[in-house]
C-alpha cells in the first residue's frame, strides 16, 4: 500500500501525544508518515520548544523544492498559534492542489467539557478557515457545538450539528464523545457519527453511526491524537463503510487503554491514583491490537 | 519487555536517517523509545535542497531538564548518530554521564559517524571529542574504517590489523565494536564487502574474559544510501539486547535486517526510476514500514564466522 500521510503535531521525547500518537500506529498500518514536530513537552514540569509559522513554512519549503510535496492525507491536532494554523492552512490548500484527493483529516482541538483550552482567537479560524478544507473532522461535543453555534442535549440535535458540520466542508464526522445519555448506562458514553456520500446517479446519501463506548476513570492525554490518527487509517480501509471504520477505531482505543490502564495501577499500587507518566499510552505493547484490533464495540445505524 | 532508550539524532519530515531510521524498527521490536531530535529537516541533505532548524546544545539541555525535573531520566539504552556540533556533543556526553549515574547498567550505543572513503564530513574539531570523552563512555561502537582508524590512529590493510584496531577500541571504551564496513578483500569475491565485531566481557565475580570476534561477508549494492547506518545501530541495540553475550546471532540480525531493508528498498527504487535510470534520493529512501516484518524476524541470510574465541 502506498500512501503518505502529513502529520503537523506536537512532539514529545517522552510519552504519546501528537505525532508521537499517530506515528506508530500508521506505519504500523503501513502508512508513511511524514511528521513536522511542534513542541516537546512533559507533565508537571514541561520544557521545550515552539516551531513557528515561519519556521514551519521554510520546512515546507524544502519538501516543495524537491517536488516532494505529494501526499494522500494530512493530518493535524492540537495547536495553541493562529499565525500557525493559517500556514497549515495554506500548506494544505497548496497539497490540495498538487493532489485534488487529498484527504485533511483535522481534529479541530478547542476545548472540552464547557471550556476552551487554547487561545480564543483559534476559534474564528477553525470556523472559517480550517474546517473548510478538512474532509474529515473528529471534534468532541463542545468544539462541535462551538462550531455550529447549537447545542447538544438529544440524538437529534447531534445529528442536526453533524448536518451543519457537512455544510461547512468535511463529507466524515465524528463527535468523539458527548454527554448524551446511553442505554447502556452512565458507565458509558456516546459517540456518533456521519458520513455523506455522492451515489453514482448524483444524489447524496448520509450514513450515521451511533456507538456506546465505556467510560474509564482516568485522564489520558494523547487519546484525541490516536483517534484521529486510527479513524485515517480506518477510513482509508473502509472509505464508504463509516459504521466499519468507526468500529475498528474506537476498537483500538479500547484494547489501548484498557492495556494502559491495568498497566498504571499495576505501578502505582493498590488504592492510588497512577501519575502522568504511569498513564502514558501503552503503545508499543498494542501493536497487535493496533494491526488488527478484535472489534469490542459495535455501531448502530442510525437514520 | 520493558525497556526504554533515549535516542538523539536528526529528524527529518521526510525519510529515513537519524531518529527517523532508529525510531519505527524499535518500536516495532517493543522498544519504548523517547526521542530528542537534534535538528529537524524537510529531508535529508543528499537531496538536491534541504530546510530546517537545528537544536542547539542549550535547547537540548532544557529539553533534558523537563526530563530530569519529571524524575523520569531513567533509561536502559541510549543511541546517538551523526552531529556537527561540539557544544552540542558535549552537551549529549554530559547527559550520557548522568544517566548512567542514574542507571549504572545503562548501555550507551554510539555511532561515532566522523566520515567514510578516506574523508570527513564533518567538523574536524570533533574528532578529538569523539577520542577523549564521547568513546570512553561508549559500550557499543559502530565505527566503520574510516572512523576506526581515526579513533585509534592505526590504518586496516589486514584482517590482522582490523582486530588489532578493535582491541585498541576496547581499551578506549566501548565492550562490543561492530566495524560496519572495510575495504578488506572477501573470500567470496568483490561483490562483497567485509564486516568484523568484537565483544570483550569481562566477569567482574570470577575474573573470566569472555572475547568473541567475527567477521561477515555482506553483499555490495550498487546505491547510495542515506539512514542505513542510523539503521544498523539500532537493530545492533535490538539485537545484542536479546543476544547480549552472543556477538555472533547479533550480527547476523542486524545484518540480515539490513539485507532485507536494502533490496526492498533497491528493488522499488529500480521500478521508480525506470528501466536505465539511476533512483533519486526520494526513490531510494528506505522502505523502512513495508520491511516491518522483516524487522521483527529477520530471515538470517549472512552467516558470521567466529575468528577466536577464548575464554580464561
Amino acid at each position: 500500500m502506498e500512501c503518505r500521510v502529513l502529520s503537523i503535531q506536537s512532539h514529545v521525547v517522552r510519552g504519546y501525544v501528537g505525532n508521537k500518537s499517530a506515528s506508530f500506529p500508521l506505519q504500523v498500518n503501513t502508512i508513511c508518515i511524514n511528521v513536522s514536530p511542534v513542541l516537546s513537552a512533559g507533565y508537571s514540569h514541561w520544557k521545550g520548544q515552539v516551531l513557528t509559522a515561519d519556521e514551519l513554512h521554510v520546512l515546507y519549503e524544502g519538501i516543495k523544492l524537491n517536488n516532494v510535496h505529494h501526499y494522500d492525507y494530512v493530518l493535524t491536532g492540537y495547536t495553541r498559534d493562529t499565525s500557525f494554523l493559517e500556514m497549515v492552512v495554506d500548506i494544505v490548500q497548496e497539497l490540495k492542489r498538487a493532489n485534488p484527493n487529498l484527504v485533511y483529516v483535522c481534529d479541530p482541538v478547542l476545548g472540552d467539557h464547557g471550556s476552551m483550552y487554547v487561545p480564543q482567537n483559534l476559534y474564528p479560524v477553525y470556523k472559517n478557515k480550517v474546517v473548510p478544507v478538512a474532509d474529515i473532522i473528529t471534534p468532541n461535543q463542545f468544539e462541535a457545538e462551538l462550531l455550529t453555534g447549537k447545542n447538544i442535549s438529544t440524538e437529534k440535535d447531534a445529528v442536526e450539528v453533524m448536518d451543519l458540520l457537512h455544510a461547512m466542508g468535511p463529507d466524515t464526522v465524528v463527535i468523539t464523545s458527548s454527554d448524551l445519555p446511553s442505554r447502556l448506562g452512565d458507565r458509558f458514553l456516546v459517540s456518533l457519527g456521519s458520513q455523506r456520500h455522492v451515489r453514482p446517479d448524483g444524489s447524496r446519501t448520509t450514513q450515521r453511526v451511533r456507538l456506546e463506548v465505556p467510560k474509564v476513570d482516568a485522564v489520558f492525554v494523547g487519546t484525541g491524537d490516536l483517534f484521529a490518527a486510527m479513524l485515517l487509517a480506518w477510513t482509508h480501509h473502509y472509505p464508504t463503510d463509516l459504521k466499519t471504520a468507526c468500529e475498528k477505531t474506537f476498537s483500538v482505543m479500547h484494547h489501548v487503554i484498557q492495556r494502559t490502564i491495568s498497566y498504571a495501577h499495576e505501578l502505582a499500587g493498590p488504592g492510588r491514583r497512577p501519575s502522568p507518566p504511569q498513564l502514558e499510552l501503552r503503545m508499543v505493547q498494542s501493536k497487535a491490537d493496533i494491526e488488527d484490533p478484535a472489534i469490542v464495540t459495535e455501531a448502530t445505524v442510525i437514520s | 519487555m520493558e525497556c526504554r532508550v533515549l535516542s538523539i539524532q536528526s529528524h527529518v519530515v521526510r525519510g529515513y536517517v537519524g531518529n527517523k531510521s532508529a525510531t519505527f524498527p524499535l518500536q516495532v521490536l517493543g522498544f519504548e523509545v523517547d526521542s530528542i531530535n537534534s535538528v529537524q529537516f524537510s529531508n535529508h541533505t543528499g537531496y538536491a535542497h534541504w530546510k530546517g532548524q537545528v537544536l542547539t546544545a542549550e535547547e537540548l539541555n532544557v529539553l533534558y531538564e523537563g526530563i530530569k525535573l519529571n524524575n523520569v531520566n531513567h533509561y536502559d539504552y541510549i543511541l546517538t548518530g551523526y552531529s556537527r556540533d561540539i557544544s552540542f556533543l558535549e552537551t549529549v556526553v554530559d547527559i550520557i554521564k548522568e544517566l548512567k549515574k542514574a542507571n549504572p547498567s545503562l548501555v550507551y550505543v554510539c555511532d561515532p559517524v566522523m566520515g567514510d572513503q578516506g574523508a570527513m564530513y564533518v567538523p574536524e574539531n570533533l574528532l578529538p571529542v569523539y577520542k577523549n570523552k564521547v568513546v570512553p563512555l561508549a559500550d557499543i561502537l559502530t565505527p566503520n574504517q574510516f572512523e576506526a582508524e581515526l579513533l585509534t590512529g592505526r590504518k586496516i590493510n589486514t584482517e590482522e590489523d582490523a582486530i588489532e584496531v578493535m582491541d585498541l577500541l576496547h581499551k578506549m571504551g566501548p565492550e562490543t565494536v561492530v566495524l560496519t564496513s572495510t575495504d578488506l578483500p572477501s573470500k567470496q569475491g568483490d561483490q562483497f564487502l567485509v564486516a568484523l565485531g568484537s565483544q570483550k566481557i569481562s566477569k567482574v565475580s570470577d575474573g573470566t574474559n569472555t572475547d568473541q570476534k567475527i567477521c561477515m561477508d555482506i553483499p555490495k549494492v550498487d546505491a547510495v544510501f542515506v539512514g542505513t547506518g542510523d539503521l544498523f545501530a539500532a537493530m545492533m541495540l535490538a539485537w545484542t539486547h536479546h543476544h547480549p553475550k552472543d556477538l555472533k546471532t547479533a550480527c547476523e540480525k542486524t545484518v540480515s535486517v539490513m539485507h532485507h531493508v536494502i533490496k526492498r528498498t533497491i528493488t522499488y527504487a529500480n521500478e521508480m526510476a525506470g528501466p536505465g535510470k539511476r533512483p533519486t534520493p526520494a526513490q531510494l529512501e528506505l522502505r523502512m514500514v513495508q520491511s516491518k516484518a522483516d524487522i521483527e524476524n529477520p530471515a538470517i541470510v549472512v552467516e558470521a564466522k567466529v575468528l577466536q574465541k577464548s575464554s580464561q
